[in-house]
């Protein structure tokens, strides 16, 4: 634990020297730290999303959201060596893409409905 | 949840000692619950004052100084763990986080919108902390590239004018006042510090790494991390590669037919040539106006493409 360098390095260290390929990348205390900010980071966007009123805003907050499960499965695909957590961000950064484009064409048309972007003005919706 | 914290409350006194001590390996927690408790109340209450609202400017910075001073000290507190993590993880992270703060509790959403592009270039630099290079650059391209754009168009598009001329200064009462900001603030709180002390206290109950079960001979012989991505994608996902892709296509679709406007020209009054804008889909949830082939109704909507 006395290197106080980053993983990558300890890979490349490990792959010059021609050693198994399954090098030591990340221990469990390092894996605690990456999903200690994603979870930060996803609670922060959970806030943003309950309290701000802007439509525009609230959808950012979700971009927050989708970046903290990001960081935690990059953060699992390096510790268990494993391309899948990679793959799966990637299908995640489509649904956001997908999310995104949806959400703001809504807010276009909600914002000509009523000249507001106040997520209030819609209450109505609450049933 | 009093439970397991009273008791350890009287040895919150040197938590960081104790964690300098600890080996990496030892079954102790890095963070006992009472700290992740107190400061997850100490992060809410200066989150619940950063908050857009009418009050007083110093109380948010009071909030702010509290916010700061939490991550502050759980950032010295994780760090005297000596867990090898390089000073770019303690710079990324704490960029972003600090970013991400702000997204949620700067009034003006143009200010929000690039925050968060500040938050996606600390996490692109965390993933490249990961050996994930290529979803750094993915992430930058899409998010900051594309996505970010993209809000911003449409901030600039959906902006109010102010009611008294001058723009500069003006926020808008839904930007200014957030809704509910105390109860909004208890609960992701509490949810951040369900989720940090499950992290901490129960990550060595993580599952043992097992040799990764793609060991396929296309994926190892491939130099660095984006080309065995790749093979990886299109040995394994490919469907559901394909799947993202119509995806793709039918949200671009979805989102011309919702945004999409009709422009009709007109002779108005007076012989002048009038403009008028009207949804291109008509919105109509009047179930017998769907026309019927063969059948005429007096009742049937008339559609402004008919």
């Amino acid at each position: 634990m006395a290197w106080a360098s980053s993983p990558c390095s300890k890979l490349e260290r490990k792959n010059l020297h021609g050693q198994d390929a399954h090098a030591t990348v990340m221990t469990v205390l390092q894996l605690e730290h990456y999903l200690a900010v994603g979870a930060i980071m996803f609670c922060i966007g959970l806030v943003g999303f309950m309290t701000r009123r802007n439509l525009i805003v609230v959808f950012l907050c979700t971009e927050l959201m989708f970046q903290g499960v990001a960081i935690n499965l990059i953060a699992f695909s390096a510790f268990h060596q494993n391309l899948g957590g990679q793959a799966f961000v990637i299908f995640v950064l489509v649904i956001a893409a997908s999310e995104a484009s949806l959400a703001l064409g809504l807010v276009i048309l909600l914002f000509r409905e009523k000249n507001t972007l106040d997520a209030d003005a819609w209450r109505q919706l609450r049933g | 949840m009093l439970g397991f914290s009273v008791p350890s409350i009287v040895a919150l006194s040197a938590p960081l000692a104790e964690a300098q001590a600890a080996p990496a390996s030892s079954s102790a927690p890095i963070l006992a619950p009472a700290v992740v408790l107190l400061l997850c109340i100490f992060a809410g209450i200066g989150t619940f004052l950063l908050l857009p609202s009418r009050r007083d400017v110093s109380f948010r910075r009071i909030g702010a100084a509290m916010v700061v001073t939490g991550l502050l000290i759980l950032v010295a507190i994780l760090a005297g763990t000596e867990a090898g993590m390089g000073v770019y993880f303690w710079i990324f992270s704490g960029v972003a986080l600090l970013a991400a703060v702000r997204v949620i509790t700067h009034p003006k959403p143009v200010y929000s919108a690039l925050y968060f592009v500040l938050t996606v270039f600390a996490s692109a630099g965390l993933f490249v902390l990961l050996q994930a290079e290529f979803m750094a650059a993915a992430l930058v391209l899409i998010y900051a590239g594309a996505i970010l754009i993209t809000y911003v168009f449409v901030i600039m598009l959906a902006s109010q004018t102010s009611p008294t001329g001058s723009s500069a200064s003006f926020i808008s009462e839904y930007d200014a006042v957030s809704r509910e900001p105390l109860i909004g603030s208890v609960v992701g709180l509490a949810l951040m510090g369900i989720l940090l002390f499950v992290i901490f206290d129960r990550g060595n109950n993580l599952a043992p790494r097992v040799p990764p079960p793609h060991e396929d001979a296309e994926i190892v012989k491939m130099e660095g991390g984006t080309q065995k991505l790749g093979v990886y994608l299109f040995i394994h996902q490919t469907v559901n590669l394909e799947l993202a892709g119509l995806i793709l296509t039918i949200s671009m679709v979805g989102a011309i037919v919702i945004a999409r406007k009709r422009v009709v020209y007109h002779e108005g009054p007076a012989g002048r040539p009038e403009v008028t804008v009207a949804p291109a889909t008509p919105i109509d949830d009047n179930p017998f106006s769907i026309p019927v082939f063969g059948t005429v109704k007096p009742g049937q909507k008339a559609y402004p493409e008919t």
